[in-house]
């Protein structure tokens, strides 16, 4: 294969493809890395959230609501989901001296019962969503689907969205002051509880968003949850837990080298790789790129 | 504590008694290990199906030698271990005569073992790992649907003799069976006068199939061969319509890729394509017909390969014990070894050297979501050589 | 030494010992009822609590969550069945099987030991989940399908011989097993090593403040657990004859998590209690429904939230009470039990 060629057909589209799967991954690392940055809670059941958000874009949209709706509709839908969760569950372990632990666990008999719950209610084999745009764009010879561009935008906007409301709004300040000190933050009068589990429930519509916005590509089904989370963590942990943009940059950098790697080696050796890449910076850098949200 | 599938058997047994058979003896005991949870669960349930639509028959029909067939269930979870552990509780608790409807080989071939130490014979009805009657062969374990070999062997004869020249490119699922149902059907391409022109092994669960693409688009490809399953199939055909791959292309795989559990999620990208199957609802027999609206009746949906499978066993396992005159071990396996019978999709006959099934195999094309049918090859031509050295 | 860990350690014997009866007892029933298939499935219960007790010592008295010793225990099992398909010795394939565990264990610990908390169960997760992949695409290894073939042996014990065929007396044999490992663990928690592993979960930054390094401890204790699983694995292909990927996989890992926690953790005996339980439940449960994971996830949770201390924490504290010779020593500072998984 000539050099132009090579390009067009294979490291150009590469790098695009990476530049979508790398959006999708960011939305939900998102989730996580808030959940974790400010809360300081290790959450295992964020992929079945992502994989509620799609059945929740699945039923919706077969009872006929528009999928741009949808977009906005289900991360609302799953706000309560997300505060029950927190002040049912996640508030009675939070205290004890084993919280990464117990939380950990807690989150991990959550995500069997919800895998199990979306298996009952909707059976084992897959849906899938039909894409809000079809058709595919021709840029230089290399072929984009209009789905995935909008993807990048969406995304793109969603993560823009979420780091202003977090670091230039008085909200978000109330939030990050919650994480760095919460006795501090309570007696400036704000009802911290209600900042924690606000703030679980963001973590976990964001999942639910990249779940309603990745249906259409992935396929809906029950475990496809497990997809993700490998992966989310990674990212997480390169990026720097609570960081925002670390989250970012560490969920492109990693899905172009799982990208790349898979040109130049067995597809079957990327995860080993990823995961060396996750086991490096925790050896070396364990803050990864951008540290605490919190300590920012 | 009844179980549901403890009350299958109950109203089995009720139906039978309302037919005023009268049943001589005790019944017939025939386990099913089979996925009724997990990411099989949907295979497991048209291989139940299948079975309780032939128990039924049957017993309505005096059952086998006038004893009453019962199918116990459980669940193997997909998980091998799993699937050995309640197989040993169906063959030393339940004392079943019988074991039947093990999905993925790895269960199939321990439980085979395990009926191996048991002294009781094992059938698969879904697993098409060529080695379970090749070189891993048992002589407890029989299979009676078609395995990859003659799957592949149905399609390169087909695209030898409709699509001669083509240049394909092979996707396949990069574990085990991937990898072997792609040599196998390069080699089978070969024969037919087929160019490969490329092939990528993708690993199984891959969400992107798009970092693939390239390579597709290099080769310049009119027909792609794939045998990815289940979601992997949603997810690769629905990325290659979406990059507008599909356009012009001849899309063919292996029967197991595009089944009734993911049809409907494939949506439009399934549309056209082939493949070489044991079986589709739309073959145009009298026996299909029949069990076709039986099985519509009975299931309110159309009976797919699994299904159709798991159904003709019990019809063979009943001719070769009534043949045998008991339900014996070895007075069963020589009764089944050679053994010929009819099930919906025409003769079948169990080759006595490795216990194989061999039929006539079905040309299969989707058509709006309808299993066409638009070719057969002579069973034959689609199996290979008995390649099963241990007995 | 005589202290609280004692008194703690005294009850857990206590509590093996009745494990053992109960154990012994069930096997006598067996036999006289011919049985073939509850001795087994209780053999398989021990083997996998094997697999729970790894799980504890680097739970309960390490204080660090590994997510991954499946892959150790698959690591025993897959050794152990190699050399049983070739040579059809038992000692062999243990042998066998502990060093493929050592070896690998030192590996994983010098991968996983260098972070702490959560990231290092991240690793240990990952881990596992990595190789099992690999296991997964090998066909050497038997690829997704896994070892059939493994022959039943026999096993030389003095004069006599038991053969793996036999359930009852493989039965005997699993347990004797796993009351060594059991032994040998008490008998090191007793000493100053044990005692330092207990420290780091009570407090790890002041270990070092002791003179202890804080990573060698770990280092031993993660390779003992992974040795321990490794060992217990390789019982695994002796009673059912194969070995699969899937005994490497999450599920597994979690299995053995969820034995130790049901049970109670930092007893060493409730990993064995637990991963009985487990399998009594999805039994159980597995018989009425599809959705038995529902059913195991609820308790998990029920567990971690309710009963931090797993079901033997009920009957932990006034077993204590009972077998200590004086009563509890009353003290200003509050007192909380070491083997508080939670405090």
């Amino acid at each position: 294969m000539g050099m132009i060629d090579y390009i067009q057909f294979v490291l150009a589209p590469q790098v695009i493809n990476g530049l979508a799967l790398g959006t999708a991954v960011v939305l939900v690392a998102l989730g996580l890395t808030i959940i974790f940055g400010l809360l300081d809670v290790i959450n295992m059941s964020h992929g079945e959230f992502y994989a509620v958000g799609a059945f929740a874009a699945l039923s919706l949209g077969v009872a006929g609501v528009n999928f741009w709706v949808l977009i906005a509709l289900v991360p609302i839908l799953m706000i309560p989901l997300g505060i029950l969760v927190e002040r049912l569950l996640i508030q009675r372990v939070f205290d004890g001296k084993d919280r990464h632990v117990s939380t950990l666990l807690l989150t991990l008999g959550l995500s069997l019962i919800i895998e199990d719950l979306l298996k009952a209610v909707f059976g084992p084999n897959t849906h899938s969503i039909q894409a809000p745009v079809t058709g595919a764009l021709e840029l230089f010879g290399v072929i984009v689907p209009n789905y995935r561009l909008l993807l990048i935008v969406i995304g793109a906007a969603i993560v823009c969205m979420i780091a202003f409301v977090i670091y230039r709004t008085r909200l978000g300040a109330v939030v990050r002051a919650a994480a760095f000190d919460r006795n501090m933050t309570a007696s400036l009068g704000v009802p911290v509880a209600w900042v924690y589990a606000g703030t679980f429930a963001l973590g976990v519509s964001l999942a639910g968003v990249a779940g309603v916005l990745l249906a259409p590509l992935y396929s809906v089904f029950p475990t496809m949850g497990r997809d993700f989370i490998l992966l989310a963590f990674s990212v997480v942990i390169v990026g720097g837990m609570g960081s925002i943009w670390g989250a970012v940059i560490a969920g492109i950098f990693l899905t172009q080298v799982q990208a790349l790697a898979s040109l130049v080696i067995s597809p079957v050796w990327t995860d080993p790789i990823v995961f060396g890449t996750m086991v490096a910076f925790l050896m070396f850098r364990p803050q990864g790129l951008f540290g605490r949200l919190g300590h920012a | 504590m009844r179980n549901i599938r403890h009350g299958i058997a109950q109203v089995l047994f009720l139906g039978a008694l309302a037919s005023t058979q009268s049943f001589a003896q005790e019944s017939i005991k025939i386990g099913v290990v089979t996925p009724l949870s997990g990411t099989y669960a949907g295979v497991g349930q048209p291989v139940r199906w299948g079975l309780e639509l032939a128990a039924q028959e049957i017993n309505d029909a005096g059952g086998i030698g006038k004893r009453k067939v019962v199918l116990i269930f459980e669940d193997e979870e997909a998980n091998p271990s799993v699937a050995v552990q309640k197989a040993e509780r169906l063959f030393q608790v339940e004392k079943v005569d019988f074991l039947t409807g093990m999905v993925n080989s790895g269960s199939t071939l321990a439980v085979g073992q395990l009926g191996e130490r048991n002294n009781k014979l094992v059938s698969t009805t879904v697993s098409f790992a060529d080695s379970i009657t090749g070189d891993k062969c048992s002589p407890n374990v029989f299979r009676v649907n078609a395995r990859a070999e003659q799957q592949s062997n149905a399609l390169t004869y087909w695209i030898g003799k409709e699509r001669p020249g083509s240049r394909v490119f092979a996707i396949g699922p990069d574990y085990e069976m991937g990898r072997s149902s792609v040599a196998a059907f390069k080699a089978g391409a070969a024969k037919n006068k087929v160019e490969t022109v490329g092939e990528v092994f993708v690993p199984l669960d891959s969400k992107d199939y798009s970092q693939f693409f390239g390579q597709v688009r290099a080769s310049r490809p009119d027909t792609i061969y794939t045998s990815v399953a289940g979601n992997d199939t949603v997810r690769l055909l629905g990325q290659l319509n979406e990059f507008g791959i599909l356009r012009g292309v001849q899309i063919v795989g292996s029967s197991g890729t595009i089944t009734s559990q993911n049809i409907a999620a494939v949506g439009k990208a399934s549309e056209g394509y082939v493949t070489g199957s044991g079986y589709s609802p739309k073959i145009d027999s009298p026996e299909n017909k029949k069990f076709v609206a039986a099985f519509r009746a009975m299931f309110k949906t159309d009976p797919d390969l699994f299904a159709a499978d798991s159904y003709g066993l019990l019809y063979a396992y009943k001719a070769a014990v009534e043949k045998a005159g008991s339900v014996e071990t070895d007075k069963v396996r020589e009764a089944l070894r050679g053994l010929s019978w009819q099930t919906p999709q025409g003769q079948k006959t169990i080759r006595a050297g490795d216990h194989q099934a061999s039929q006539s195999m079905y040309i299969v094309k989707i058509k709006e979501g309808q299993f066409d049918v638009v070719g057969q090859v002579p069973a034959d031509d689609a199996i290979g050589p008995d390649v099963c050295a241990r007995f | 030494m005589h202290d609280r860990q004692s008194r703690v350690m005294r009850t857990n014997h206590v509590l093996m010992m009745l494990f053992v009866g109960g154990a012994l007892v069930s096997s006598a029933l067996g036999i006289a009822s011919g049985d073939t298939f509850y001795l087994r499935l209780g053999t398989e219960a021990l083997i996998f609590g094997g697999l729970a007790l790894s799980v504890d010592l680097l739970l309960g008295y390490t204080g660090v969550l590994s997510l991954g010793q499946a892959l150790y225990f698959g690591v025993g099992a897959y050794a152990s069945a190699l050399v049983l398909l070739h040579v059809p010795s038992f000692s062999l394939a243990m042998i066998a099987a502990g060093v493929a565990s050592l070896v690998s264990s030192i590996l994983g610990g010098l991968i996983a030991n260098r972070v702490r908390g959560v990231y290092f169960t991240l690793i240990t997760m990952g881990l596992a989940q990595v190789v099992a992949k690999i296991v997964y695409n090998s066909r050497e290894l038997g690829a997704s399908d896994g070892i059939i073939g493994i022959p039943i042996i026999k096993i030389g014990l003095g004069a006599a011989s038991v053969s793996t065929a036999d359930p009852a007396g493989f039965f005997l044999v699993v347990l004797g097993i796993i009351v060594a490992l059991y032994v040998f663990l008490a008998y090191l928690l007793e000493t100053p090593f044990g005692r330092v592993l207990i420290a780091l979960k009570a407090n790890e930054k002041r270990v070092p403040f002791l003179g202890y390094s804080v990573w060698r401890a770990r280092m031993v204790a993660y390779v003992l657990a992974g040795v321990i699983a490794g060992l217990s694995g390789a019982l695994y292909p002796m009673l059912r004859g194969f070995v699969s990927p899937e005994l490497m996989f999450f599920m597994t890992s979690g299995n053995g998590v969820i034995s130790t926690l049901l049970g109670g953790t930092g007893t060493l005996v409730g990993a064995l209690y637990g991963s009985v339980l487990l399998v009594v439940i999805k039994s159980a449960v597995g018989s009425w429904t599809e959705h038995h994971l529902v059913v195991i996830g609820l308790l998990f949770m029920c567990s971690v939230l309710f009963l931090p201390r797993g079901l033997l924490g009920i009957v932990h504290p006034w077993l204590q009470q009972a077998l200590s010779r004086k009563p509890p020593p009353e003290d200003v500072r509050r007192h909380v039990p070491i083997s508080d998984a939670r405090s």
